[in-house]
């Protein structure tokens, strides 16, 4: 089947709580659950679409956050993100489930849309209005599936020092992926990272020899921001992830390749367009003039949207 | 002041990083920066400009002192005429403060006021007058509007801390320090589309980073995005980002005015100021064309107060003064980083202006 034709999947409500909280659901415009075994049919009753799903055959996902650690002393200064994309690179196929406490629901159902993995989110009673909002949002944007763009092949050893390795390509923007032999299509080959190599050592290094001029991909203006690029010949989209819990004022992207047509998709920011667009030395710029949790934007070579 | 600085200035062998500067704005015929007195500085103090104990100026001193700084630099007799010689009743005027260090230390909201009076004198309208910093939180607290006419703008470009939405796409210079993702420091937008001159309000301080702050690293690191990168452990690039930044069209071309406002200061753990403990009244402003000049006085200034105070000397790049993050805070001979106030000689050689203590010159006046 061809790729284009693969409906995206949307991430799905996992909902343990009792019956009785059926209209606190409807109120949040919440349709669809995911349940514990066994108790689809009272959901059912209640007018829900629910399916089983079982806990113990889905990967864990992390709550998608930031956290500052201040007192502790690091490379950088840069705060550490929990994202989960490095591990649905690294496990595909597999569905994932999330605990999402208060404040986190939305942005993992984000998370999980942006890499159109099957998702279960355990999300917060609190979130179910912004959860729900988020849902819509992801409903309404384009299913189109696209080939996932990379700079880097991964030759993935299964390590705990890869792992680490993987998450901080990915919390750098170095977009990459696991592969089962080096392929020269990739600006980089990656395998047998040493087991007593510093990861982040590791990754910067990686960027120094791939270069910043060579990456696909670039943003300014946030360190909390993670993205993810597909495309073909003709289209590219970009999802961008705010790990932040504030909006992103002026977030200016680099897309390698020049792309005459655009739009943007920016949740909580209806007819938001792009600014200060820009096609130079062989690359195509814009500004997000304000985003929250997620945004998509859609660039196409030469045919109009 | 101190005759000459050490050997350790020249730091010729210190590792400048790669930059590209992105700008499609041109040079005008005659750059603001070092601007039409290179190598010269009006240097006026006024023992009652301020009161040491309140730190409340007296606005009717500041206004002497003003007209005799202008006046002196200029040789104008009209100081009118001084300012005319800068701006013209058509232009936006943008005027840097420096509020990092706010409340306990900024361009005084009486300086600035007499500045907007006499830019206003020169037929420039409130409208076209726009008091400006980069971050709200810091200029909030000094409360400009309550000194200048209805209608100057008070304008800050990140309303929360690491917004981009103020600076200009096109306008940046591109580096990398410490592996850091965002590599761009983007020029605020309203330099290049808005603003036809500018000018520079900075304060006498100490900082732990550059070694001063003055003229060259307000107007570099108060226009650009994305600067507190430069820093990491105890190693800064102040030294050659200061100067790259000013060089910047058109933020060279359209400062055309020095303004350093030295009714207060801070003789060590600058740019902040939270207490009184390490400010001293210098009682003195320094006025000029030439961001250079006026830097390298000011260094002087500066590492004579600490000598007084038996700190160690801003030029002391010995690690064994370098301590845990916040211990320069209470104790003027622990250092931050290893400073960096070559930075002034730096910006010299980028032709910002004349950094030789012996080609400087200075019209020292008494108010």
């Amino acid at each position: 089947m061809p790729l284009a034709l693969l409906a995206v999947l949307l991430p799905t409500l996992f909902w343990d709580r009792p019956i009785d909280t059926a209209d606190t659901l409807r109120k949040a415009g919440i349709e669809r659950l995911y349940v514990p075994a066994g108790r689809e049919q009272a959901w059912r009753k209640e007018s829900f679409a629910a399916t089983t799903f079982d806990r113990a055959r889905a990967a864990q996902a992390v709550a998608p956050t930031v956290e500052y650690h201040m007192d502790v002393a690091s490379a950088t200064r840069v705060p550490w993100v929990d994202a989960n994309g490095w591990r649905f690179e690294r496990e595909p196929g597999r569905s994932f489930f999330y605990d999402a406490p208060a404040g986190s629901g939305a942005l993992a159902a984000a998370e999980a849309f942006a890499y159109g993995i099957e998702a279960a989110i355990r999300a917060a009673p609190e979130d179910l209005q912004q959860f729900a909002r988020m849902l819509k949002f992801l409903r309404e944007i384009d299913r189109l599936r696209l080939p996932e763009r990379a700079n880097i092949g991964v030759i993935d050893d299964g390590s705990d020092t890869m792992a680490e390795v993987l998450n901080l390509l990915a919390r750098h923007n170095l977009l990459f992926r696991v592969i089962p032999f080096a392929d020269p299509k990739y600006d980089l080959n990656i395998r047998n990272v040493p087991e007593a190599a510093n990861p982040y050592e590791f990754a910067m290094k990686t960027r120094r020899v791939l270069t910043d001029e060579k990456r696909l991909l670039r943003i300014y203006g946030s360190n909390l921001v993670l993205v993810r690029l597909t495309g073909d010949a003709s289209q590219a989209r970009v999802h961008l992830l705010n790990y932040g819990k504030a909006a992103v004022k002026g977030l200016r992207v680099r897309v390698l390749g020049s792309y005459a047509q655009r739009k943007l998709a920016a949740f909580a920011h209806p007819g938001e367009a792009l600014e200060d667009y820009n096609l130079q030395d062989g690359a195509t710029e814009f500004t997000i003039p304000e985003m929250g949790p997620y945004a998509v934007v859609d660039l196409r070579r030469d045919s109009d949207f | 002041m101190a005759a000459a600085a050490p050997a350790a200035l020249a730091a010729d062998d210190r590792k400048v990083p790669k930059y590209r500067v992105v700008s499609h704005y041109q040079p005008a015929t005659q750059p603001g920066m070092p601007g039409p007195y290179p190598g010269q500085a009006a240097s006026v103090h006024a023992e009652k400009c301020i009161d040491e104990s309140t730190e409340k100026p007296d606005p009717a001193v500041v206004r002497e002192m003003v007209a005799r700084g202008m006046r002196a630099l200029t040789g104008d007799a009209d100081v009118r005429d001084a300012w005319a010689r800068f701006i013209t009743p058509a232009d936006v005027v943008g005027i840097k403060v420096n509020c990092s260090g706010a409340p306990g230390i900024m361009a005084s909201p009486v300086v600035v006021a007499e500045i907007v009076r006499n830019l206003m004198a020169v037929g420039v309208k409130p409208d076209s007058i726009w008091i400006y910093e980069r971050f709200e939180e810091q200029i909030e607290t000094v409360h400009y509007d309550r000194y200048v006419p209805e209608g100057v703008h008070i304008w800050t470009a990140e309303t929360s801390r690491g917004s981009k939405e103020s600076y200009d796409p096109a306008t940046y210079v591109e580096t990398t320090f410490f592996d850091e993702e965002d590599t761009r420091s983007n020029m605020i937008r309203l330099v290049g589309s808005r603003f036809t001159k500018i000018v520079n309000v900075p304060n006498m301080k100490d900082h732990g980073a550059s070694g001063v702050t003055g003229c060259l690293k307000n107007i570099a690191y108060g226009n650009f995005s994305n600067v507190a990168r430069s820093h990491s452990g105890s190693v800064t690039n102040t030294y050659s980002f200061i100067g790259t930044l000013a060089a910047v069209e058109p933020l060279r071309s359209r400062t055309v005015l020095q303004v350093m406002d030295g009714l207060r200061g801070v003789w060590h753990g600058g740019p902040f100021s939270p207490s009184r403990k390490f400010r001293f009244y210098p009682k003195r402003m320094l006025f000029g064309t030439d961001p250079v000049a006026i830097d390298r006085l000011l260094l002087d200034i500066i590492d004579d107060k600490r000598k007084a105070e038996h700190a160690v000397s801003v030029w002391d790049r010995s690690a064994k003064y370098l301590g845990a993050p916040g211990d320069h805070q209470n104790n003027p001979s622990v250092n931050e980083f290893v400073r960096e106030p070559g930075h002034i000689q730096y910006a010299g050689r980028l032709g910002l202006g004349v950094y030789e203590l012996d080609k400087i010159k200075v019209a020292n006046i008494e108010v």
